[in-house]
């Protein structure tokens, strides 16, 4: 599993902040814990960037490349943003992120072409979000399509089905099987691309405290219907442990849960029916609810 | 060939709860089917009960033609109370709206008394809601809990807010919970586990809040629908409760209501049946014509 470190994003005040006033070690002190912590990627979210998005871009990809090797994931919906970063990245960057919009179609692929990077598309487009599987599976077909006509293969893209919270109500849970069903078939309909995901974004909405077992949980499901990578916090120990084979017990119970099989909870520990109990909520089988351990 | 109906089996059932107790009781909820999937394997044992709304204060906003069926006895909330009995309702649903902060801020003492009043009158069952200031619920019901000690009532609005201390009482002196939650099945499915903690899940029934037609009806229909779908199809333990659709108040608010009486019949009228549908057990009506409506209605299905 392809981690891409979620830390330096703008929504975080420490970091938007440090932007805005050239502060590097705030920056930089971001991008080594995650290096140090196994991240495979650096993501640089720096929303739309309105303000001198040259110069911003360009000092940031710079401060954080004097402390990481890593390549880096230029996080941004603005397309002048979003070229300053691919330009100064010393190593293959990511594009992130490209859809079947229109206007992302204009100014977004044709910069993963320039740059010969690897590049996210979501699934989504001018109708907006699909709602089921077969409308994203034939959303991301057109958008795919398109990218290889202008010369991006298969190889470079990365699909994203989008990942809504799942205390949404009704419709959160949905989804969270929907992108489920939707890795299992990716491959099949388009040889070659690779997958990533907003893992965090599951848990939106949910008391801070309980947000952690619900994205550990969920990444260990999407990884086994085949995710490539995902945008998630290299800083949570425990979830790396998970998909660094470091605690395959726990996979597998989650596995099982997955796959319908009989689980006794009398016979697991506190932690083990938890990952059950939620493992549940996250292929839809069981009411979400803030309390949903506790029921 | 002959075409065969598919007969759909499902594993959960809605439990079944009483309000009031002996001759002054009726059960609600205990089906295994979808609302009226009268024709899959199950049944409906309860069909859905009516009750009518009496305030504990003269109502301050109500159209003359809401009024005019208890305008002799509307001061009076024991005799108006009285008079639904006589109107055909199933039970007597009393709001202690005067306790509201905002309106009349009443003690919790008098409404207790009063509560107790009406109960003792009338020979149906009786469901009582405080005014749904949390606070203020909280001083009210425990102590209207208490005045009508084991007489089983329905009582509530039980809210997130206030579930521990309300919850206690009811539990102490032997009624049902209502549980209200905003219009969200995963809010709704929350209170239910932390009440159920300690509130026997049989005694609890769910008021997922009820708008009118026009004003949100939908969304209390697909939240009732869903509800109902969680609970009989995939047997989830806390949802698998009855149903109170506490409409009429919420009808009698709009301008269509209020404006013109057959406009206010219909839009209460259209509104429970089809939060009938939907699957609540028990409807809360205002005027006892949108009553005799409904009934005749479902007689004549």
């Amino acid at each position: 599993m392809v981690i891409i470190g979620e830390n330096i994003h703008v929504i975080a005040k420490a970091v938007s902040v440090a932007i805005r006033e050239r502060d590097a070690k705030v920056i930089q002190d971001l991008a080594k814990a995650q290096t140090e912590a196994g991240a495979n990627y650096i993501d640089l979210n720096v929303g739309p960037m309105k303000k001198d998005p040259e110069e911003n871009m360009q000092w940031l990809v710079s401060t954080v490349q004097e402390v990481t090797d890593l390549s880096l994931s230029i996080d941004t919906m603005n397309p002048v943003a979003m070229e300053a970063g691919l330009k100064h990245c010393k190593k293959r960057p990511l594009l992130n992120s490209a859809s079947g919009k229109t206007d992302s179609k204009e100014h977004m692929l044709p910069l993963a072409k320039k740059y010969n990077c690897n590049v996210v598309i979501s699934v989504i487009t001018d109708k907006g979000m699909p709602p089921d599987v077969d409308s994203k599976i034939e959303s991301i077909m057109d958008t795919v399509a398109y990218a290889n006509e202008l010369g991006i293969p298969n190889e470079n893209i990365w699909v994203d089905p989008i990942i809504l919270p799942v205390s949404t109500a009704g419709e959160g849970q949905r989804f969270a099987v929907t992108n489920l069903e939707f890795l299992k078939i990716l491959e099949d309909v388009l040889p070659g691309v690779k997958s990533t995901v907003g893992l965090s974004n599951v848990s939106n909405g949910v008391p801070d405290e309980l947000r952690p077992i619900l994205n550990r949980v969920y990444l260990v499901m999407l990884e086994k219907n085949g995710l490539y990578s995902a945008i998630a916090d290299p800083l949570d120990k425990e979830l790396m442990s998970l998909i660094k084979g470091e605690m395959p017990k726990a996979v597998e119970l989650i596995y099982r849960t997955m796959d319908g099989g009989d689980i006794d909870l009398a016979g697991l520990s506190q932690k083990e029916v938890e990952y059950v109990k939620t493992a549940k909520v996250l292929m839809g089988e069981t009411l979400y609810s803030d309390a949903w351990l506790e029921s | 060939m002959e075409y065969k109906a598919p007969i759909e089996a499902y594993t959960g059932a809605v439990r079944e709860a009483t309000i009031g107790k002996g001759n002054k009781s009726l059960k609600i909820g205990g089906e295994n089917i979808l609302p009226l999937h009268f024709f899959d394997q199950g049944s409906n044992p309860n069909p859905a009960k009516f009750a009518l709304e009496v305030l504990d204060m003269e109502p301050q906003d109500w159209p003359e033609h809401l009024v005019q069926p208890f305008k002799d006895v509307i001061s009076d909330p024991v005799k108006w109370a009285k008079r639904c009995e006589e109107l055909g309702a199933d039970a007597v649903f009393l709001r202690l709206v005067s306790t509201d902060p905002a309106v009349k801020d009443s003690s919790a003492d008098e409404a207790a008394a009063l509560a107790k009043k009406v109960a003792e009158a009338i020979n149906i069952p009786l469901i009582i809601y405080g005014s749904g200031d949390d606070k203020k619920d909280a001083e009210v019901l425990p102590k209207v809990a208490e005045a009508c000690d084991s007489m089983n009532l329905l009582i509530g609005p039980v809210q997130k807010e206030n579930y521990e201390i309300v919850g206690k009482a009811l539990l102490d002196h032997g009624h049902n919970a209502s549980a209200l939650s905003p219009l969200d099945i995963n809010l709704l499915k929350e209170l239910n586990v932390k009440l159920g903690k300690f509130f026997p899940s049989e005694k609890i029934v769910i008021d997922p809040e009820s708008a009118a037609l026009g004003y949100g009806m939908e969304y209390s229909f697909s939240l009732m629908e869903r509800v109902k779908q969680i609970g009989i199809i995939t047997k989830d333990n806390m949802t698998m409760m009855p149903i109170i659709a506490d409409l009429g108040a919420e009808c009698w608010k709009t301008k269509q209501a209020k404006e013109n009486k057959e406009r206010g019949l219909l839009w209460e009228g259209m509104t429970a049946l089809s939060l009938l549908l939907a699957g609540a057990n028990i409807l809360v009506l205002r005027h006892p014509q949108t009553l005799k409506l409904i009934k005749e209605t479902i007689e004549a299905r």
